[in-house]
């Protein structure tokens, strides 16, 4: 079996009821968003398709989408790693059908967290100049997500303990700092930024709006953004196998 | 193989090592188990018991030999619901509730939620249903994982130490819902520390040690085998000392050891020494206690 529709439900409620996944999905990006997007003057000064505000709110729903993917799939991974696998393997769950389900609900999750920051994006003043930059920007940041699903995966499995998932999800945060997320870098941290995972990840969120734009610096191309996308991505993927290796070796 | 006629359990030349070779967890262990057979895994604390069960579940490859369920790989067995196991401590997630993980489980078996409901009864989980796993006792999580065993009405039944952390009461109320099990004909394989639970529910006894099988018998003649029970008394308060001098001729009476005016003796025939301990010596404050595991093995698994 692939797919159990109860397994999907009760997981969901599961997640819900865990503080630490609201606080950091949803709480964390939207408190963000209203320090600084929706208050500072500078929120209306237009940059490319939309405003300031906008650009601020859609790297806040990058973060909490970040962030989503990351403790979900690496509290998944250590999970399984620590004996609910074991017991999982006694039934027709696959493993490839717990995979998917444990994606599905932080994919669920990371698409409230963009919801619930677009929405009081939208109530607060951030705005576009044409309407499909909301849908392409909500698009790019669940899709570009799923990078952090393999690294949160591969956290999980190299550092099978509960800490796991706490210390991914700070990584996520240390690298927003240091990414350009939460506020705009320049100089030598710009620089250095931009071999960042998250740089690359919340450039091509804002991508609809600004098409790389940086503020006072040339911008970045498409294909540096890309190619930061995809780097990552082969990292983290790096980072599954190995932990692959480390789970089999501990049987 | 003839899936219909071959054995519920097959394990034959099962061999598993660990940390490149230099640990071996099981050594070469060959052991059938018939269908409807109810047997008793004994052994000390690192005897290998846990990786066999593991490799007959399919939880582990192993470094040589095979392990089959009805002729089969023991993961089909699994997937199919006709084999199925209580794991040791841990294992279950424990911010969900009694009826959210069961009712995952009967979920993963695409079985009826009239079954759940069977099940929680027989379980005794009923008035837990809506509690969480992590707020049961130990004795309660135990019971949460044998009702997720027994949902897909498995033919073979495998407990690794499924009384682990309970309680008298609780180990007794586990082993009358587990007595309906075997009534019902399942084949059952339990590991566990305790000489007691082997004794009054399986017929038949396999002892590992070493990762070895080193005995495998009818439980009685195993249990004949294995020195008898230790008494405690305390030594009448007018003649100590003669009683003391009296209780160390005994026949069949070995180890006597004595701290002030209590004494314990090991005896072959318990019955006969207490006898005596009480009449003739005039002796109070019997005990008698049946060597636990540990102890008893201590002669069969030493090198």
């Amino acid at each position: 079996m692939t797919f159990s529709p109860t397994f999907f439900r009760v997981e969901l409620v599961r997640q819900a009821r865990n503080p630490f996944t609201l606080i950091f999905t949803l709480f964390m990006p939207v408190v963000m968003y209203l320090i600084f997007g929706a208050t500072p003057e500078y929120s209306d000064i237009m940059a490319g398709r939309g405003n300031v505000a906008f650009t601020v709110m859609t790297s806040m729903a990058a973060f909490g989408t970040a962030t989503a993917m990351t403790s979900l799939t690496s509290l998944a991974a250590s999970e399984f790693t620590r004996g609910w696998g074991r017991q999982l393997a006694l039934t027709p769950l696959t493993v490839a059908g717990y995979a998917l389900t444990k994606v599905l609900v932080a994919l669920s999750y990371a698409a409230f967290s963009v919801l619930v920051v677009f929405l009081v994006g939208a109530a607060t003043g951030a705005k576009p100049t044409e309407g499909w930059v909301w849908l392409a920007a909500a698009g790019l940041i669940l899709l570009g997500g799923c990078m952090f699903g393999l690294f949160g995966l591969g956290m999980g499995m190299i550092f099978s303990s509960e800490g796991a998932s706490g210390l991914a999800s700070i990584m996520i945060t240390f690298f927003s700092f240091f990414g350009n997320v939460f506020m705009p870098l320049s100089g030598v941290m710009l620089s250095i930024a931009k071999f960042t995972p998250m740089y690359g990840y919340n450039a091509l969120a804002r991508w609809p709006q600004l098409e790389g734009a940086i503020d006072a610096t040339a911008p970045d191309p498409l294909w540096a953004i890309l190619l930061n996308v995809v780097a990552w991505t082969v990292v983290f993927a790096g980072l599954v196998a190995l932990g692959a290796r480390r789970v089999r070796a501990r049987q | 193989m003839n899936t219909s006629t071959a054995p519920a359990v097959e394990l034959t030349d099962l061999v598993k090592t660990f940390k490149r070779g230099t640990v071996r967890a099981v050594n070469g262990v060959d052991l059938t188990i018939r269908r409807g057979e109810i047997v008793a895994f004994l052994g000390p604390n690192g005897a290998g018991k846990t990786t066999t069960i593991d490799m007959a579940l399919g939880l582990t490859t192993p470094t040589s030999g095979t392990a089959t369920v009805f002729g089969d790989n023991p993961r089909k067995a699994a997937a199919s619901g006709r084999l199925s196991a209580v794991l040791q401590t841990g294992g279950l997630l424990h911010d969900v509730t009694v009826q959210e993980i069961v009712n995952v489980t009967a979920n993963f078996h695409s079985l009826p939620r009239a079954r759940v409901a069977q099940v929680m009864e027989a379980a005794d989980l009923t008035e837990l249903a809506r509690r969480k796993v992590g707020k049961c006792s130990g004795g309660e999580q135990q019971r949460v994982k044998f009702a997720m065993a027994i949902l897909s009405d498995p033919d073979v039944l495998v407990l690794d130490e499924p009384t682990a952390g309970m309680d008298v009461n609780a180990r007794r109320r586990f082993w009358d819902v587990m007595r309906a099990e075997a009534d019902a004909g399942r084949t059952i394989l339990f590991a566990t520390h305790y000489l007691e639970e082997a004794e009054q529910f399986a017929r038949r006894t396999v002892v590992m040690s070493h990762g070895e099988v080193v005995a495998d018998a009818p439980t009685q003649e195993l249990r004949a085998s294995l020195g008898g029970r230790v008494l405690h008394a305390s030594l009448p308060a007018g003649a100590p000392d003669q009683a003391w001098a009296a209780l160390q001729s005994l026949p069949g009476v070995v180890e006597p050891f004595r701290d002030g005016n209590r004494v314990s003796v090991r005896s072959t025939d318990s019955d006969a020494t207490a006898l005596t301990l009480l009449t003739t010596l005039a002796c109070t404050d019997l005990e008698i206690v049946a060597p636990t595991l540990e102890t008893a093995f201590a002669a069969l698994t030493q090198d």
